[in-house]
């Protein structure tokens, strides 16, 4: 007698969201399985690997991956050399120097920045702000902008400034909206609500549910996005269908495993393993979770990540 | 698995006769079902419907033990497909891969290595659990059991992948004591390899070459009364591994078939065809989804710190905080002179404070409070972190004794308790933190600039 | 768990003008009633077409095409003792959106119906009375086993058996709610799906009472693990109560917005 087991597809699915324009464009979410289940239902949008620069530029970057952007003295060369990695679908530029406790830059400068990159490369983009939600609410309001037409996606909105940032991406730019919420799963659903009581189309919606990395608390975000995914195909809970990014690049360089030298810790031995081997584990189960898109720092990672998707799909 | 009264209501004799006390068939199910009144009070349920009520109602999920002594360890048992509906009970294990195909210096390199990750992580050890010693039949048998000696004077728990049952049954023999598993019955050999294992006490591994004939294998193996198995989820692609092993835990937990409700063994070692990324990205897909014990090739710092620390997330008790030891911990070469932070003993708040507070470079001792392992604003607010309860840690670990700086560094959140603590604790400067951990690193590099 | 599902009662024949229109075949007032159920939150919605005797085939063709065209396949009750309008309705039902319910069933004349359901792949309301109101829980659960069997003879899944077990009117029967109460608490504990008319309950009483006695005992009700109920979905209160139960049973979870959606 062989095996026989019973579909675990759903009558609902996660809306299917493009990204970018053209040849170059992407397909998000659109599944009515479990992360990865293709035995259940094949999944025709298998998630997508971004590559992260900041405006920072080279000196921003740890030193092991400034050396995979050798050559390269601007954040346009960065840009234009990072979309060459294997395996990666889209571009992401994190304007993280526009945190007032920071390096304070301007919009102005910051924006200029967006649209040198912007016209430098063709994947799609994702422009990620500072953190800090009275900046964001400006500066992501002009990137918006900036990139109409370019069908970006703008990260994030979040319950402070939801309205500004909805408005300017979701409605005025036709942009795709990034809604972020820290492992709380009824705010991540009342931010998608709230974006589509004030007339942005759920389809035009991905949501950061919030990260850590593997060891920091990690159980939340898998919790977190179980449940979620749960109520968006068990319980069919349109507000909840909307697919999952997960920034996991932003997270893991800042902890100690990756980021403590060789020379600090001699016997946890060569640090770039260390941090290539902390992205890949976090953006790994980040996925089994059931992020529809991760976005990574070094190539090596990203390389791995996509080999692993398309394994797997 | 609880039954419904449906389900025990479907194999009942539908009479309504009323002889064992109840109105109706379905209101005798229906105690059955609350545990109120035993099968046995119906003279006409069938011996057969209720084998399969007792089959029904045992765990969906075997939980299997393998190793001795100190180095025994449950798999299995689990209850649910989710963290968050009730804890997972048993950790995945990894295992590092030997095989008699390697030459001896190849050997002694790795049994070198597997010793060097042993470190301890919130109480927590963590180490290579296991050894797979995979036999080479073109390298003979005496190499390999060689090889088992060898590999058993580490004193790990040992994974035997032999599939002739022959020379299994002797490295079984050489080793049997410590309770390895052997892993490598299939479709042609299980009935021989059904010997050697339950001969020894052993567990058994079950591989097939598709989902089909693993299933059929491990239904045979039960025939003969095995159930102390696990289930090899193969090596022909990510993909079918992949599938197996959710397919198999899904059909256990969720549609009840007993002949699933094995734990599972990933080979990534060999899914990763020599890929050492792909294969720490494997490590922790099959940590997430459902491995409870995955194979290696190798197992450094730089695979373990990630894996394990995802490991310990993932099986926690989702209602037990995880606490850190309190206590002092100079941070940045600090010495009794460097300001003094402090905090409570919830792990996440420890660590992502911690992490903070090394970023910025300032050295500094970070008093870790007794708080109950609650966050900050939890624990204030059960009393467990008060200037009392701040103070007369301080009075117990003898901190003025220890340490000659007089500055106190206070979480932001729990700004209200400055007065107090100063009166509680005279000549201390009070310092009030930002409230949120990022904003350390500017805040710690301000304030001693 | 699932969330619970209203069906809305307000396309009924005893009300002259539903009657008048569906007599009519004019769609204005049919649909207007029909949107507002919906947009107040209904489910389903039920067809009351009474007996229909003679032309009930063709005006519950009518009705189902009416409403599914309008309202995007908005699943159905189709409510007669009407067979043969019953197989017309279902002939041309679009199930895209759910099955549609036969209503309905009982242990004794109208038992076929639960073989109607089962050769049409539809859900059915299974009355657990016989000839009359049963007497106590005892007999209602004889009637529950009775259906339940015939359902699971004809090939049907327990699941699309919905027990009713008739609410009964407080004024009059006050003594015997608690005994519907714990009549659900047993459906539920075997693992069945259960409705009914809840606001049978009020029956008499005040206008401006009947909305917290209803939502007071769907809240109760929802408790011992009732899953739908026929209910008016224009009050506002029951409405309001039913998706408030729904996020402490865990049937749909928790946003500040949760009422407006």
């Amino acid at each position: 007698m062989p095996f026989t087991a019973k579909s675990g597809k759903f009558n609902a699915k996660i809306n299917a969201v493009t990204i970018g324009t053209g040849d170059k464009a992407i397909t998000i979410g659109g599944e009515n399985v479990l992360p990865f289940y293709t035995f259940d239902e094949a999944i025709e949008n298998a998630p997508k690997v971004g590559i992260e620069i900041t405006d920072g530029g080279m000196e921003a970057e740890p030193e092991c991956i400034q050396k995979c952007y050798e050559g390269c003295t601007s954040v346009v060369d960065m840009a234009k050399k990072a979309v060459t990695f294997d395996g990666v679908d889209f571009l992401s530029i994190r304007l993280e120097g526009g945190d007032p406790n920071g390096k304070n830059k301007s919009t102005e400068e910051l924006i200029q920045l967006v649209n040198d990159v912007a016209a430098a490369v063709d994947v799609p983009l994702f422009v990620c702000g500072c953190k800090n939600v009275e900046k964001d609410a400006e500066l992501l309001d002009k990137a918006a902008a900036a990139l109409a037409g370019k069908n970006a996606v703008i990260l994030a909105a979040k319950e402070e400034n939801y309205k500004t940032i909805g408005a300017s991406a979701g409605l005025a730019y036709k942009q795709v909206v990034g809604a972020e919420s820290a492992v709380d799963i009824n705010l991540a659903k009342q931010l998608n609500v709230l974006l589509t009581q004030l007339g942005v189309s759920g389809q035009s919606v991905v949501m950061n549910v919030g990260t850590a990395s593997a060891g920091y608390g990690f159980e939340y975000v898998v919790s977190t996005m179980d449940r979620v995914k749960a109520a968006a195909l068990s319980q069919s809970d349109a507000t909840l269908q909307m697919p999952i990014v997960t920034p996991v690049a932003s997270e893991v360089w800042n902890v100690k495993e990756a980021a403590a030298s060789e020379a600090d810790m001699p016997e946890w031995g060569n640090q770039e393993e260390r941090g290539v081997d902390m992205e890949i584990e976090t953006a790994a189960a980040v996925l089994a979770a059931g992020s529809n898109a991760v976005i990574l720092r070094h190539p090596e990672s990203v390389k791995t990540i996509s080999t692993l998707v398309k394994e797997l799909v | 698995m609880a039954l419904k009264g449906l389900d025990i209501f479907k194999l009942s004799p539908k009479k309504n006769c009323k002889e064992c006390g109840s109105p109706t068939c379905m209101a005798f199910s229906m105690k059955v079902a609350q545990g109120a009144v035993s099968v046995d009070a119906c003279p006409y349920f069938s011996e057969d419907a209720k084998a399969q009520l007792n089959e029904a109602t045992a765990p969906p999920m075997k939980t299997v033990k393998v190793g001795a002594g100190e180095n025994e360890m449950s798999l299995g048992g689990e209850t649910v497909l989710f963290r968050h509906e009730k804890t997972f009970v048993s950790k995945t294990r990894y295992a590092v891969s030997l095989c008699s195909c390697m030459d001896d210096a190849e050997i002694d390199a790795k049994l070198a290595a597997i010793p060097k990750v042993d470190y301890e992580r919130i109480g927590e050890r963590m180490f290579v659990e296991m050894i797979y010693v995979n036999y080479d039949a073109a390298s003979g048998k005496d190499k390999y059991l060689e090889l088992v000696k060898k590999a058993a004077a580490l004193g790990r728990v040992l994974i035997l992948g032999c599939d002739d049952a022959d020379v299994a049954k002797e490295a079984v023999e050489l080793v049997k004591d410590t309770k390895p598993v052997l892993n490598g019955a299939n479709a042609s050999n299980y009935e021989a390899m059904n010997a050697v294992a339950t001969g020894a006490g052993v567990v058994l591994g079950v591989q097939g070459k598709d989902i089909n004939e693993l299933y059929d294998t491990v239904a045979a193996l039960e025939k003969l009364g095995n159930k102390n198995l696990l289930i090899d989820a193969g090596s022909n692609s990510i993909k079918d591994a992949f599938a197996t092993a959710v397919q198999f835990r899904k059909a256990a937990i969720k549609d009840g078939d007993r002949t699933c409700g094995y734990p599972s063994i990933v080979r990534a070692c060999c899914l990763a065809k020599g890929n050492a990324h792909l294969q720490a990205a494997l490590a922790s897909l099959f940590t997430m989804k459902y491995g409870s014990i995955v194979v290696l090739e190798q197992l450094g710092y730089a695979e373990a710190l990630p894996l394990y620390g995802l490991r310990q997330n993932l099986f926690t008790d989702p209602q037990k905080p995880m606490k850190v030891e309190p206590g002092i911990y100079p941070l940045n070469g600090a010495d009794e002179n460097s300001i003094c932070v402090t905090t409570v003993d919830f792990a996440l708040t420890y660590f992502v404070v911690s992490g903070e507070l090394e970023r910025s470079g300032v050295p500094l001792n970070l008093i870790i409070n007794d708080a109950g392992g609650l966050s900050v604003l939890t624990s204030w607010a059960a009393g467990k972190f008060s200037a009392g309860t701040i103070a007369k840690f301080f009075a117990e670990q003898d901190i003025e004794g220890k340490i000659k700086s007089r500055k106190l560094v206070i979480p932001g959140k729990v700004a209200v308790l400055k007065g107090e603590l100063e009166a509680k604790l005279p000549g201390w400067e009070i310092i009030i933190a930002p409230n949120e951990a990022v904003q350390l690193v500017k805040f710690m590099k301000d304030l001693t600039a | 768990m699932a969330k619970f599902v209203t069906i809305g009662e307000r396309l009924s024949t005893t009300a002259p003008a539903v009657n008048k229109a569906f007599m009519e075949r004019d769609p204005e007032p049919i649909l207007a009633r029909a949107k507002q159920q919906l947009d107040a939150g209904a489910v389903y919605l039920d067809v009351n077409i009474g007996p229909a005797e003679g032309y009930g085939e063709d005006l519950m063709k009518w009705a189902v095409q009416l409403l599914q065209s309008n309202f995007d396949n908005v699943p159905l009750a189709l409510d007669t003792s009407n067979k043969k309008a019953i197989e017309a309705g279902i002939s041309v039902y679009n199930r895209s959106k759910g099955k549609p319910i036969v209503n309905s069933a009982d242990a004794a004349g109208r038992i076929e119906n639960v073989d109607l359901a089962a050769a049409n792949d539809a859900i059915v309301i299974a009355l657990c009375n016989g000839e009359g109101i049963a007497k106590d829980n005892d007999e209602r659960m004889a009637y529950c086993q009775t259906l339940l069997e015939r359902g699971l003879e004809h090939g049907m899944e327990p699941t699309d058996l919905w027990f009713d077990p008739l609410f009964l009117v407080v004024k009059g029967m006050q003594d015997k709610q608690m005994e519907i109460l714990e009549c659900i608490k047993m459906f539920s504990d075997m693992g069945l799906n259960s409705t009914g008319g809840l606001s049978n309950n009020s029956n008499g009483m005040p206008k401006h009472i009947r909305p917290i006695m209803d939502s007071a005992l769907v809240a109760m009700c929802m408790m011992q693990g009732l899953t739908s109920a026929i209910v008016n979905p224009n009050d506002l209160r029951l409405m309001e109560t039913i998706k408030s139960c729904d996020v402490f049973k865990n049937n749909t979870l928790y946003a500040d917005s949760y009422l407006e959606i």
